[in-house]
């Protein structure tokens, strides 16, 4: 059924209407681009780093075995080739690199740097006081212990000397899901808790898997990585809170993990795969 | 008991429990205010993830896992319920207005990635997405009868033009974004791949799956885990040549279209797991990347309104050059445009891998997931208006094959019988239901029995129903006959005999090998009918002549 045609009065109104329309569409539009345009890509806003052409990284453990294996980024190591794939994908010439205590980094105190690469994972308290970026490695947790020691289960761990740090967050992980028969001995920071564990006066220690196989990997004689615990954990990089930089450097963690970067970096400095590392379950003590 | 023994909820139980309850309660309360419900299951998961209430942690692993398999089932289920006879009789139509469809809102894409200086993947990729489109209110055109109109047959076809181009430039962005070589050596890889893809996917993949489905067929688990592993041995394939896993997946859709019947229990059971697992998941992981931070800001929303405009104004541009151009009246042209507006499985899918592989930040994202509720919201409005005024046109009658009803005495279908079901529902994506015919007098048969008669029909590639009634055939026969549910009813009974009714009937004489043992009883004149038939049984095996005809 075909419609009647419209008197010329409808099709004045109509004309009007069709122009009011394209002037909106225009404006809209305008409105929109002007809106989206300037210093933006489809990746995010361009980087904008505190020195020009220089992405400064701070990290708090130098050498860090694995991750830094120097003061400067070209002795290489993990988080030292993420620095560098990072400043090349963001368009920067080079990599610097300031030492900035853990503490002061996860209170937001970066140094002056522009980010922090410094086996940092995210913490919903930690995010009050920095923006952390996606993660670049998932890191569950991960028992270091002693060569000599084994332990196959919950009860297994349950029996060993454990030794905690104040200021990391898997020593909450060590008290309620495997909740030791011996209270732990509770140092500083990860470096106290690292010469503790060296003395033999603790036997096992709680890390972030990947630092835990890089430790190992370092030292074989001495330590080696029992198990890991199940967990969405990852390691992430540090921004300073509210940074206009953290849309484009998940991005470029996207793309540096998509390229197998990322991938290449572990295999050549993180050694073993933590898919090797048997995983012990805590819940059967819920 | 110890009362220190109470912990706060936490862990996997935790997240699987707040999961399942915004895939229950989302759809039910967005449906009470009159909105889509995957409006609902986007933005309950934006309430449980890690940018509202924090349920859902932002490193889980498990719920973008579980997504990213409902986005491949999500893709393989479009390929699976195209009506591929609807689309080889419009083709011509489907071809022309699935290629402007494409290329006005891909235009449009285009043109505001380079407005805002975009790299050049990034812009392909935005105009992909937006070229793209899913058939999201296609159910509800096709509970209204209006699947047969050829405007509505159109625009379903044309999903496969613009799907497909936009999954290949997808494919093409992600290889030379991710790979290692150059980029002549990365295209001419995903064309390999995009040829083993369409080889495997004609040829081997359809007769492999037939092969297992007639082996193991009878145990519905079996059958169901047979096509979730030919899905998954297909997005695997596409993998292996550096192209996204959902291209695999829609292919595999396509490739077992015939094989799975759409009103088959086969078909029903992928739907079930689909709707109640598969796809809400995939939308809930959507809505966790909603972040209000970025989605709330002049640039995000600037975006999001370009996207629109791209979209929507695209697709409205396409719809009104190829509406006259292609003879339809305004109805259907605005039929064609609520059918291609929707944005949601192959725009996400483009988004998200964009998004995986570096080349959008969350600002796009967050721009693209306004775009696809705005998408939806309109096109779920103007659809309630179309289906009332619009005529279902001349293809709403239903096919020879769209399904099949054999009835048989108590001894249950022959083989023969069976097999010509399959081979004449086959060719329309129809399926076959069987009906067994017992006196009262007659025992229940028994479940043993039943099985038998199942592996044994299911080997000949049977995907139906049976039932078992206590009738006289030729009852069953009249009652089918009235009924009309069916669009050919087999008898499995060389002495059955009846007047020529509304529906053609084919009597069979299953113990027999000779072709001639065959007779169809059609209204008027049932030559075609009969030829069809023929056309269709002769795929089967040696070419038979003609069915008898009265």
């Amino acid at each position: 059924m075909r419609d009647a045609r419209p008197c010329p009065e409808t099709l004045r109104i109509r004309s009007r209407l069709s122009s009011l329309t394209c002037a909106l569409f225009v404006g809209a539009t305008t409105l929109a681009l002007s809106a989206c345009s300037g210093e933006e890509s489809a990746a995010g806003s361009r980087f904008e780093p505190v020195r020009p052409g220089v992405l400064t990284v701070a990290t708090a453990f130098l050498p860090a075995p694995g991750f830094w294996e120097g003061r400067t980024p070209s002795a290489g190591g993990f988080e030292a080739g993420l620095a560098g794939a990072l400043a090349k994908h963001l368009g920067l010439e080079r990599v610097e690199v300031v030492q900035v205590p853990f503490a002061s980094l996860v209170a937001g105190k970066l140094g002056g740097a522009d980010l922090a690469l410094s086996q940092l994972t995210p913490t919903s308290e930690r995010e009050k006081s920095v923006d952390f970026s996606t993660p670049y490695l998932t890191a569950p947790p991960g028992v270091l212990a002693l060569r000599n020691v084994d332990a196959r289960d919950v009860h297994g761990l349950q029996e060993l000397r454990w030794v905690t740090s104040r200021v990391s967050t898997l020593t909450p992980i060590v008290l309620e899901r495997i909740r030791p028969h011996r209270d732990p001995a509770m140092v500083e920071d990860r470096t106290q808790a690292l010469a503790v564990l060296r003395s033999g006066r603790a036997q096992a220690l709680m890390l972030d898997l990947p630092v835990a196989l890089a430790l190992a990997s370092a030292d074989t004689a001495r330590f080696h990585v029992l198990g890991q615990l199940d967990g969405d954990e990852g390691l992430a990089a540090a921004l300073p809170d509210g940074s206009h930089n953290r849309e484009v450097v998940d991005s470029a963690i996207h793309a540096l993990t998509a390229d197998g970067t990322i991938d290449g970096l572990v295999e050549r400095w993180l050694g073993e795969s933590s898919d090797d590392v048997p995983l012990i379950l805590t819940e059967q003590l819920g | 008991m110890p009362l220190y023994a109470i912990q706060t909820p936490s862990g996997e139980v935790l997240e699987f429990f707040v999961l399942f309850a915004v895939i229950l309660l989302g759809p039910i309360v967005f449906n009470r205010l009159g909105l889509p419900g995957l409006i609902g299951l986007v933005l309950g998961g934006f309430a449980i993830g890690a940018h509202g209430l924090g349920l859902i942690a932002a490193g889980n692993h498990t719920v973008p896992e579980l997504g990213h398999l409902g986005l491949l089932y999500l893709m393989f289920v479009a390929g699976l319920e195209l009506d591929l006879q609807v689309l080889k009789e419009y083709r011509r139509a489907a071809v022309a207005f699935g290629l402007i469809a494409f290329v006005i809102p891909f235009i449009g894409g285009v043109t505001i990635g380079f407005a805002l200086g975009w790299s050049l993947p990034a812009t392909c990729l935005l105009g992909a997405l937006l070229s793209s489109h899913t058939l999201i209110v296609y159910p509800t055109i096709r509970e209204a009868g209006l699947s047969g109109n050829p405007a509505v047959a159109s625009a379903v076809g044309a999903t496969v033009l613009t799907d497909t181009i936009a999954l290949v430039i997808l494919a093409i962005v992600a290889g030379t974004q991710t790979g290692s070589g150059s980029p002549q050596v990365i295209v001419a890889e995903i064309a390999i791949g995009l040829v083993v893809l369409l080889v495997v996917g004609l040829l081997v993949l359809p007769r492999a799956v037939d092969a297992a489905l007639r082996q193991w067929g009878s145990d519905r688990v079996a059958r169901y885990l047979v096509i979730m592993v030919a899905l998954l041995l297909m997005a695997m394939l596409a993998q292996v040549f550096g192209i996204e896993g959902i291209v695999g997946a829609f292919f595999a859709g396509l490739a077992l279209n015939r094989l799975v019947p759409n009103e088959g229990p086969s078909m029903e059971r992928i739907e079930f797991f689909g709707a109640a697992v598969f796809v809400p998941v995939f939308l809930v992981s959507i809505g966790l990347l909603l972040d209000p931070s970025v989605m709330f800001t002049g640039h995000t929303l600037g975006l999001a309104a370009l996207l629109v405009t791209a979209a929507l104004g695209g697709k409205a541009i396409a719809c009104w050059l190829a509406g006259p151009l292609l003879k339809f009246n305004r109805l259907e042209t605005l039929a064609m445009y609520v059918l291609t507006i929707p944005q949601a499985a192959a725009t996400l899918a483009a988004t998200l891998i964009g998004f995986e592989i570096g080349l959008f930040g969350t600002s796009v994202v967050n721009a693209v997931l306004v775009l696809i509720l705005v998408s939806i919201i309109v096109s779920a409005l103007i659809t309630q208006r179309v289906v009332v005024r619009l005529l279902p046109g001349h293809a709403g009658s239903a096919a020879l094959g769209a399904k099949v009803l054999v009835v048989t005495p108590s001894t249950g279908p022959s083989d023969a019988a069976v097999r010509a079901a399959t081979l004449i529902a086959r060719p329309d994506g129809g399926h076959s239901n069987v009906l067994i015919t017992r006196t009262a007098s007659e025992p229940r048969p028994d479940p043993g029995d039943v099985r038998a008669l199942e592996k044994r029909i299911f080997s000949h590639g049977f995907d139906g129903h049976v039932r078992t009634e206590i009738a006289v055939l030729s009852d069953a026969v009249r009652h089918a006959m009235i009924a009309g549910e069916a669009s050919l009813v087999i008898v499995d009974d060389p002495t059955f005999d009846a007047s020529p009714g509304p529906l053609p009937l084919l009597v069979l004489d299953g113990a027999s090998t000779d072709g001639d043992a065959r007779q169809l009883i059609a209204d008027g004149d049932g030559t075609e009918v009969a030829a069809e038939i023929e056309r269709r049984l002769a795929r089967g095996g040696k070419p038979r002549r003609m069915p008898a005809l009265r």
